[in-house]
């Protein structure tokens, strides 16, 4: 038998010099997240007009939708055609919190987070076993089930929809729309802090060996079921979070709307468009892609706009199959090449 | 320093112009700047059939700018597409209220994609004409809120309250509700119930389907076993279509002698073409038909003008349903800005409330809640519908108007098997 540790250094290891950067680069993330933060404030005192926090709301919505689908689709590699089951469902524990207890919205995003994440643990248990497409056909099923879930539920309103009055905002936000515009552009920020951390960390290291190789993951000792599930839970609390502030925002919540296929699909265009493989390409296609549909809907106002969003969307995969990110990663090697 | 009388005279009229000077220029650009109507379409989307409305306005817009305008100012409608999407709405409202300024507010189309505009417009305190919402002012009961559709008062329960009194009049006491698991089909259904409870008639069946359900053979044997005197159908387009071809394949038995109520799609152009005598027998709900107690030069003019636009455009070539109401809701703002003498709200609220005011399709007087005071909803049988050819639908006769009896223009023709045989 050998010995235990005598062999060993009796000094701590020096830091390896990528670590200390990684450790620079987290501190200014953080820095950069308050800065938006404040600067998110500083625009509600500065900006009198509610449509830009209207529009503003919608577009920064997306950045955090797409950054939750991203965990599972991007990350680990699990297309998931399920973004709005998970959507309506956070979407409809705000109503259901705020019709039976009055509950703020503040108090609706963690509830909403464990609802989700629960559901995504519980789809990720049933559906994981199965690969690609199957894995995607399963996950449009989770939308099906929601909705008929709600359709025969009188309490949520059913195919009605539920028509509630928010509680009046906090006198210091300047305005109802003001105070939700805020709330959300917190919640996308928190799900791209979380999307940075799983890409830094050893979860993230296991999300990538998943996506090169499940076989040669698990071949190396990965724990490829477990990450999935995590992978499910994380992605499935950003996006059932980012539902939670809808009933606050519209004062109506309906389930055409919020199981719709269109949300669905802007979840998965915008990492598409902006980038899969690391956070920032979430963020730059919702702004990207949200930007123009709103512009879109109160410029050309016609058919042409959702065109638009189509023609925009075939260009951008035709042109840069990896996202924005990727058509930037190619220039720069061509430039050193 | 002194200064002469002359000087301190032209000094002060100087001052005072340059004072003056911008409120007058403001007010004269008030005057000359146009009043602005603000609406959302469903240019796009599962709801873009309805974008035939949007005719309807212009032609209103044309017809209130030849003559003159309001208070001297031309209209101008500022529309955008909510791509029949309730996340839209609000961004869209605060758009046409806070960046274009409009002057007065038309809802989205139908009770869904308006209710997110409702809480809106008594925050900012707005007026505003409702678009086919039922009941879509008894949640937040906005008194600046008035339906251009003539649902009448407690519209839930009684919109369709005169199917089940056609049913009474014609010995109908078993009834039968059908209904599709969406919005307006259910609340329509409920509100069935409770008209039928109130006037005496026993619910004998009852049953829900998932939207776009395609084959209702199985349902319409349940049905027929349950032998009702009457069925309530409130349904949407698809499914109305299903249903329709499957009464020509299974029938409903030989108790029936009223069938259809609340079905969605009959109204539309596209429909009627399409069923074409596959609907005769059935007694539905429309707003206006051009049978000859309906019909004025007005409304004939309307129309005429309305198709020349509608069919180069590939637009619902009738135009009977949708259309006339968004003229009526451009008549009620005339008049409601006329009477007011303004454009304030609360100004142009309080005189519709006080006053009934003529429109294309009648005199809309208004209760408390935006209600048209009288249901003016009709119940009309398809009657001598032969081939396919739209045309016919212009003619008075077939689509019979039963009640309200104000309107009537024919006899029901029962039992329902007999009326689809003739």
């Amino acid at each position: 038998m050998t010995s235990k540790t005598s062999t060993l250094p009796a000094v701590r290891p020096a830091r390896p010099a990528g670590s200390r950067l990684t450790n620079v680069r987290s501190l200014a993330f953080i820095l950069g997240a308050l800065a938006i933060f404040a600067v998110g404030v500083f625009l509600t005192r500065a900006v009198e007009n509610p449509f830009f926090f209207f529009a503003s709301y919608i577009i920064i919505q997306y950045v955090a939708l797409a950054t939750g689908w991203n965990v599972l689709g991007g990350y680990a590699g699990y297309i998931n055609f399920g973004a709005a089951a998970f959507y309506g469902v956070g979407a409809y524990t705000g109503a259901l919190l705020l019709k039976a207890f009055d509950a703020p919205v503040l108090l609706c995003l963690p509830v909403a987070a464990a609802v989700g994440g629960v559901l995504g643990l519980l789809m990720g248990y049933m559906t994981l076993r199965v690969q690609g497409v199957y894995f995607a056909i399963a996950t449009i099923a989770l939308v099906v089930m929601a909705h008929t879930l709600v359709l025969n539920t009188d309490y949520l309103g059913g195919a009605s929809g539920l028509a509630l009055m928010p509680p009046e905002a906090p006198a210091w936000a300047g305005g109802q729309v003001q105070f939700l515009f805020l709330v959300m552009l917190g919640t996308a920020i928190f799900a791209v802090a979380v999307a940075r951390w799983i890409e830094v960390s050893w979860v993230g290291r296991g999300f990538r060996a998943l996506r090169a190789s499940e076989e040669a993951a698990e071949c190396a000792g990965v724990p490829t079921f477990r990450l999935k599930l995590a992978a499910c839970a994380i992605s499935g609390a950003i996006l059932s979070m980012t539902g939670a502030p809808l009933v606050f925002y519209a004062s109506f919540i309906e389930p055409e709307t919020v199981f719709g296929l269109a949300l669905a699909l802007n979840a998965i265009a915008m990492p598409l468009i902006g980038g899969k493989k690391s956070w920032p390409g979430p963020v730059i296609g919702a702004i990207l892609l949200g930007t123009v549909q709103q512009g879109a809907t109160i410029t050309i106002s016609s058919e042409l706009n959702i065109l638009l969003v189509g023609v925009v969307l075939i260009a951008v995969v035709a042109v840069a199959p990896d996202g924005i990110l990727g058509l930037l990663d190619r220039f720069k090697k061509g430039n050193r090449a | 320093m002194t200064i002469s009388r002359r000087k301190f005279v032209q000094l002060a009229s100087t001052a005072g112009l340059a004072v003056a000077a911008p409120a007058v220029w403001t007010q004269g650009q008030a005057q000359s700047r146009p009043l602005r109507v603000g609406a959302s379409f469903s240019l796009t989307g599962p709801l873009s059939a309805t974008k035939a409305g949007l005719v309807g306005l212009q032609i209103w817009r044309d017809d209130v700018n030849a003559a003159g305008g309001l208070l001297g100012r031309q209209v101008e409608l500022v529309t955008y597409d909510d791509q029949s999407t309730v996340a839209q709405i609000p961004s869209i409202y605060s758009k046409l209220v806070d960046i274009d300024k409009v002057d007065v507010l038309i809802s989205p189309y139908g009770a869904v994609l308006s209710a997110p505009v409702m809480p809106f417009i008594k925050q900012r305190g707005r007026f505003m004409v409702g678009m086919f919402a039922l009941a879509g002012n008894d949640g937040v009961k906005s008194d600046r809120y008035f339906h251009s559709a003539p649902w009448g008062p407690d519209a839930k329960v009684n919109w369709a309250r005169g199917f089940f009194e056609i049913g009474k009049a014609n010995g109908c006491k078993r009834i039968a509700i059908l209904n599709a698991d969406v919005e307006f089909a259910k609340v329509s259904a409920a509100g069935g119930k409770a008209a039928a409870k109130e006037l005496g008639q026993e619910v004998v069946f009852e049953q829900s389907y998932p939207p776009n359900t395609s084959d209702f053979s199985a349902i319409l044997r349940n049905l027929r076993a349950a032998t009702p005197d009457a069925v309530f159908v409130c349904s949407y387009p698809p499914d109305s279509s299903a249903l329709v071809r499957g009464l020509s394949e299974v029938g409903v038995g030989d108790s029936v002698k009223l069938f259809g109520g609340g079905m969605v799609g009959p109204q539309y152009a596209a429909n009627l073409q399409a069923l074409g005598p596959a609907l005769n027998g059935i007694v539905n709900f429309n707003l206006f038909v051009p049978e000859p107690t309906m019909v004025t030069p007005q409304v004939t003019s309307f129309l005429e003008r309305y198709t020349a636009i509608a069919v180069p455009e590939k637009l619902d070539p009738l135009g009977f349903y949708i259309p006339p109401f968004y003229y009526v809701a451009g008549q009620l703002i005339a008049q409601a800005v006329k009477g007011a003498g303004s454009t304030d709200s609360a100004a142009m609220a309080a005189y519709l409330h006080a006053n009934p005011t003529p429109t294309l399709v009648g005199n809309a007087q208004f209760n408390e809640m935006g209600d048209w005071t009288e249901r003016r909803v009709l119940m009309t049988q398809f009657q001598g519908i032969k081939g396919n050819d739209i045309e016919q639908f212009r003619q008075p006769g077939r689509q019979v108007i039963l009640d309200p009896s104000a309107l009537k223009s024919g006899d029901l023709i029962q039992p329902f098997m007999k009326a689809r045989a003739a």
